[in-house]
């Protein structure tokens, strides 16, 4: 394509009523064409992904350290209940047989409490 | 470079991946739109540094907005639009840089300033394009990469611009008209 043709051309693909799909295609086949450099594509993933993976290893840690709490929380609320019971227990001030209603429970109160005697 | 399991994904999957942190599936979107945005970048700024520093810039934004993006319009305008906010950006800024320099502001540069634009001397295609893109206004320089380089209707062009298409049409026209001139004078 000589220079005078491809001003026509570049001219031509600012009417309206062009095909601009085709004149572009036809100036890249012509040799305009642009690229970046090759090193782009590894260059913008280098920057990309160190970071991004900080930020997931990041989330992954917190997620982590938030079952690891949780775990440690259940479990010693559990321990001080058992605590506490054992204490009660051990003090005589809390029994099983107390717990079931089996203590202190005479015939003639419950005969008082059952006819209203 | 990707292999053929990416390559075989679609759009709305490749971006899913991405943004779950799949190096490839986004090296996969940078190649499919690697030479469109280097149309509008250095059909705009010309084939210099600062073009590919834009062009890394397009694709780092495009990663931190895909999260954002909702489908309602398709990928290549979404990034389009990234690539010439970006490089209208620089545009401003090397205007204003210049403009440190020089009372000419970048809107008055024409064809005769340019160097190389000797008359009788036989420019190979991709320098008369060149050429001609850098001698215009940076508004009329948009509307042409889009129209030109791009192949986009006025229709499409208006929508990357944000443009009404009445001011595409005209800007257009404006557009013809100095590259005319400016194209006379490489002969």
């Amino acid at each position: 394509m000589n220079p005078s043709e491809v001003k026509t051309l570049i001219i031509d693909s600012l009417s309206p009523d062009s095909d601009s799909k085709a004149i572009s295609a036809r100036l890249e086949l012509e040799g305009v064409s642009f690229d970046f450099d090759s090193g782009i594509r590894d260059s913008v993933l280098d920057r990309i992904f160190p970071v991004a993976l900080k930020v997931k290893g990041e989330i992954e840690f917190i997620r982590n350290m938030n079952f690891a709490f949780r775990s440690i929380a259940i479990s010693g609320v559990a321990a001080i209940i058992l605590l506490l019971i054992s204490i009660f227990l051990m003090e005589g001030s809390f029994s099983v047989d107390s717990f079931l209603g089996l203590r202190d429970n005479y015939d003639e109160s419950i005969v008082c409490l059952l006819t209203g005697k | 470079m990707v292999t053929e399991s990416y390559r075989n994904l679609s759009e709305k999957e490749l971006i899913k991946a991405s943004i779950e942190g799949d190096r490839n599936a986004f090296g996969a979107i940078m190649d499919s739109y690697r030479k469109m945005v280097a149309r509008t970048v250095k059909g705009m700024l010309g084939d210099s540094a600062s073009a590919e520093d834009i062009g890394q810039e397009v694709f780092i934004r495009l990663f931190y907005s895909l999260s954002d993006f909702r489908g309602d319009s398709k990928l290549s305008t979404y990034i389009q639009k990234i690539a010439v906010n970006l490089t209208l950006n620089e545009l401003k800024r090397r205007k204003r840089v210049f403009s440190m320099f020089s009372q000419k502001a970048d809107d008055e540069i024409n064809a005769l300033e340019i160097p190389g634009l000797d008359s009788g001397e036989r420019k190979d295609t991709i320098e008369i394009v060149n050429k001609a893109l850098m001698a215009l206004n940076p508004d009329f320089r948009i509307v042409v990469t889009m129209r030109m380089l791009q192949g986009y209707s006025t229709k499409e062009t208006a929508e990357i611009l944000d443009l009404p298409v009445g001011t595409v049409l005209s800007r257009l026209y404006r557009a013809q008209e100095q590259l005319r001139i400016i194209l006379k004078n490489l002969q």
